[in-house]
């Protein structure tokens, strides 16, 4: 459990050197993001592979009608009054943990981005929600509980950039199951895989609950991208690339509303962390299309680079907006 | 006695005493931070010491002659000239600035009278002439002494003007500017053994340079992906082989590098050998990759061997053998238990340097503390000396330096919790051919000779 607390911590950190090297002399440092970056997907995945199965929320909002698992409209009630019915955070992409039976399905996403296994990993939720038994309750009441602590907590936990509640519904949703792939080589600090039941255990009230429940995110999701379809096909146009892509796609257009400080609400640092933490271009990130305008900015060099931009001459999103501004900055 | 370690003489890091030579730098406390170090350079003969600072400056340093009126001078090294090398620049398409500091000097080996060196900053690399000018001329008939234009028609008699002695006069003037050729940050440049061309580093490519000519240079490693999405490692240094033109060297943020032989293609993205150690998965931890980015590589000037230094050692490769280095030396290991705490503060991404003797027979890299650290690879015996002004008195012997790791601290040691981690030494240089060492400690310049010497 240690490690997840040093996870979280570990990705809050992170997520402020990110946020502060956008403001440091000399233009960002590549060497040192790629860096940060790679800490930061190292934690995201130990504290993402909590072995507390239903600790998630469906599919990535691009997933079409996928029927939110049954956990998910209990976890609902207890997070996201007003959540969308399509429970899964639009930003996550990170489709759920299958249960343990559907886990054969679910090969290793861990250790080495596997795009392909993830995204059947929502229809397989669907499939999977039956198999789901007792456990997934068990872990429901370890989740409510958890909850309880962090909406109590909510208040005005709106995090400064990378601020300690960097650990919103997204992370949460994005859990996958416990011991996911036993042999998943989770990277960092986790010795093997966590015991399931231990993880199920009460899950200590994380030191600094994150904030509001990511109503944010979601609903920004659902609403800001146009739905997950926008941002699917975008990034999907090879299909091996990771669900997780989606998700960069959708929280940048997701975050519309955020202001990047005071209101970087943990839900966009949800975003923000499976932007991040998914690969490192989730620093750069790429307007749909991005891969063609990835080479004309190339080319065209400093003349494509708009204004605040990186040094790494990357187009910078067209659809301004703070957030995806702040992201993009990279 | 003659250079580093030939004949009887015992060569290396231990069996050497270290003495205090000079310090150069400003005593105050309080540090500007245009004046922190960024790069110590010899030159080829070792009789120039170059140092470039965060404000942009490149200071030179001349070893004084031996003269016997004042012996106690000798092989002194004194302020030679100073310049501003680069200024602070903004990139008003990309809304950047530029920072001024120098990364790396390199000197050109010496043809004429005059030195030159590469200055770099993030963007530019600039070449530079450093001449003496002690004679001037006098007697001119069209101006005055003053440099008062004569009146041409009140000269009634011609002379010859003649050269007399002046005050010497150092001048540093940039012969060469190469620009707008890096979009990343460069983090090295290396003069290639044909003296003809170099080589520069940035985060994702690597271009080669003729030095007469500024208004192009060949791309000859980009590692940039077609999709920036995928970047998983970044070029952190490069070197040309000291004796064959063809075959540089890249180390990478990943741990590993990769030597390339310009002779199989023009672009040089595949390469001839892959050095890499398997990592040790029970030393994981949510820093692993971060700590085994490699700061720097330099080849042995034997050009057999080459150095890498990562965050926590140093490691010499055999360039006969990709599978793992033929030695690594451990730097601050009593670190490794302290890496979150590192990496909150930013010291995890510090970037230390390396540097072999003359003679290929130690090695040294510097860490916190204003420690530094030398290794004989001959004797296999290791210590750790300190840059400090209480050890400043002249020619005295450094001593050894003790951390203590846990359990009881003795007298003398000092505890890894006490370590000063403002006070890094990040670059060192050591004399080609005699055992003497530059160390730089934020500001301040230290030299360290050996007593021998």
């Amino acid at each position: 459990m240690e490690f997840k607390l040093e996870a979280h911590r570990i990705v809050s950190i992170s997520l402020g050197k990110i946020y502060n090297s956008r403001v440091q002399r000399g233009g960002i440092k590549l060497h040192k993001n790629l860096l940060v970056s790679l800490v930061l997907r190292s934690a995201r995945q130990v504290y993402l592979s909590d072995p507390c199965p239903g600790l998630y929320l469906a599919g990535p909002a691009g997933s079409p009608a996928v029927p939110p698992p049954p956990p998910s409209p209990q976890q609902q009630q207890q997070q996201q009054p007003g959540e969308p019915a399509a429970g899964p955070p639009a930003g996550w992409g990170e489709p759920p943990p299958p249960p343990p039976a559907a886990r054969a399905a679910w090969p290793e996403p861990e250790p080495q981005p596997q795009p392909q296994p993830e995204r059947p990993a929502a229809p397989v939720t669907g499939a999977g929600d039956a198999p789901r038994g007792g456990e997934v309750e068990a872990a429901e009441a370890a989740w409510r509980r958890v909850e309880g602590a962090r909406e109590a907590a909510e208040g005005g936990a709106a995090g400064p950039a990378g601020g300690s509640d960097g650990f919103p519904e997204g992370p949460r949703g994005a859990r996958r199951q416990c011991g996911c792939p036993p042999g998943a080589e989770d990277r960092p600090g986790a010795p093997g895989a966590c015991p399931r039941l231990a993880c199920c255990a009460p899950r200590p009230a994380e030191d600094e609950p994150p904030a509001p429940p990511a109503v944010g995110p979601r609903k920004r999701g659902a609403a800001g991208v146009g739905g997950g379809p926008a941002g699917g096909p975008a990034s999907g146009s090879s299909p091996l690339k990771k669900p997780r892509r989606n998700s960069e796609e959708q929280p940048g257009g997701a975050a519309a509303a955020a202001a990047e400080e005071e209101e970087m609400e943990t839900g966009n640092v949800a975003n923000l962390i499976s932007i991040f933490g998914s690969s490192f271009s989730g620093l750069l990130r790429k307007s749909p299309g991005g891969g063609r305008e990835e080479a004309e900015g190339e080319e065209s060099g400093p003349e494509a680079a708009e204004p605040g931009q990186i040094c790494c001459d990357k187009p910078v999103l067209r659809d301004i907006n703070p957030w995806s501004t702040a992201i993009v900055a990279f | 006695m003659a250079g580093a370690g030939g004949g009887g003489c015992p060569a290396g890091g231990n069996d050497l005493q270290w003495c205090f030579s000079q310090v150069k730098g400003a005593v105050d406390e309080d540090v500007a931070e245009a004046d922190i170090i960024s790069t110590v350079e010899f030159n080829y003969s070792g009789d120039l010491l170059a140092t470039g600072d965060k404000g942009g400056r490149v200071v030179i340093f001349q070893r004084e002659q031996e003269n016997k009126s004042r012996p106690h001078s000798r092989g002194e090294y004194n302020v030679y000239s100073t310049f501003q090398s680069h200024e602070p620049e903004f990139d008003y398409l990309k809304s950047l600035e530029i920072e001024e500091k120098i990364n790396k000097i390199r000197w050109l080996p010496q043809q004429n009278a005059a030195h030159f060196l590469l200055s770099t900053n993030d963007k530019t690399i600039k070449l530079w002439k450093i001449s003496e000018r002690d004679k001037r001329a006098e007697g001119y008939n069209l101006k005055d002494e003053d440099g008062r234009l004569r009146d041409p028609f009140r000269i009634t008699a011609l002379r010859v003007p003649i050269l007399k002695p002046m005050d010497l006069m150092v001048e540093a003037s940039p012969r060469r500017i190469f620009a707008n050729a890096h979009t990343y940050h460069i983090n090295s440049i290396s003069v290639n053994s044909d003296h003809e061309t170099y080589l520069s580093a940035d985060d994702l490519r690597i271009n080669l340079w003729h030095l007469e000519i500024t208004d192009r240079s060949f791309n000859i490693v980009d590692i940039k992906p077609v999709n920036m999405e995928e970047l998983t490692e970044v070029i952190t240094a490069a070197e040309f082989h000291p004796h064959q033109c063809n075959v540089f060297v890249y180390s990478s943020s990943k741990g590993t590098i990769r030597l390339c032989d310009m002779r199989s293609s023009a672009l040089c993205d595949r390469h001839a050998k892959f050095f890499e150690e398997p990592e040790d998965p029970s030393s994981r931890s949510f820093f692993s990759e971060i700590i085994s980015s490699i700061s720097d590589v330099k080849f042995s000037h034997s050009g057999r061997y080459m150095m890498t230094r990562d965050y926590l050692s140093v490691k010499v490769w055999d360039l006969n053998m990709e599978s793992r280095p033929v030695e690594t030396h451990q730097v601050h290991e009593y670190l490794r238990s302290k890496l979150c705490s590192l990496y909150e503060n930013d010291c995890i991404f510090d970037k230390f340097e390396c540097c072999w003797s003359g003679s290929d027979s130690a090695i040294m890299t510097g860490s916190y503390n204003n420690f530094f650290r030398m290794f004989d690879r001959t004797t296999r015996r290791d210590v750790t000396l300190e840059a400090s002004r209480e050890n400043s008195k002249p020619r005295a012997s450094l001593k050894p330096r003790k951390v203590c790791t846990g359990g009881k601290r003795k007298k003398d040691e000092i505890s890894v919790d006490s370590l000063d981690f403002n006070k890094k030494i990040l670059h060192t240089a050591w004399h080609p051919a005699e055992n003497i060492i530059a160390v730089a400690a934020t500001n301040n310049l230290y030299i360290f000779q050996d007593k021998v010497n």
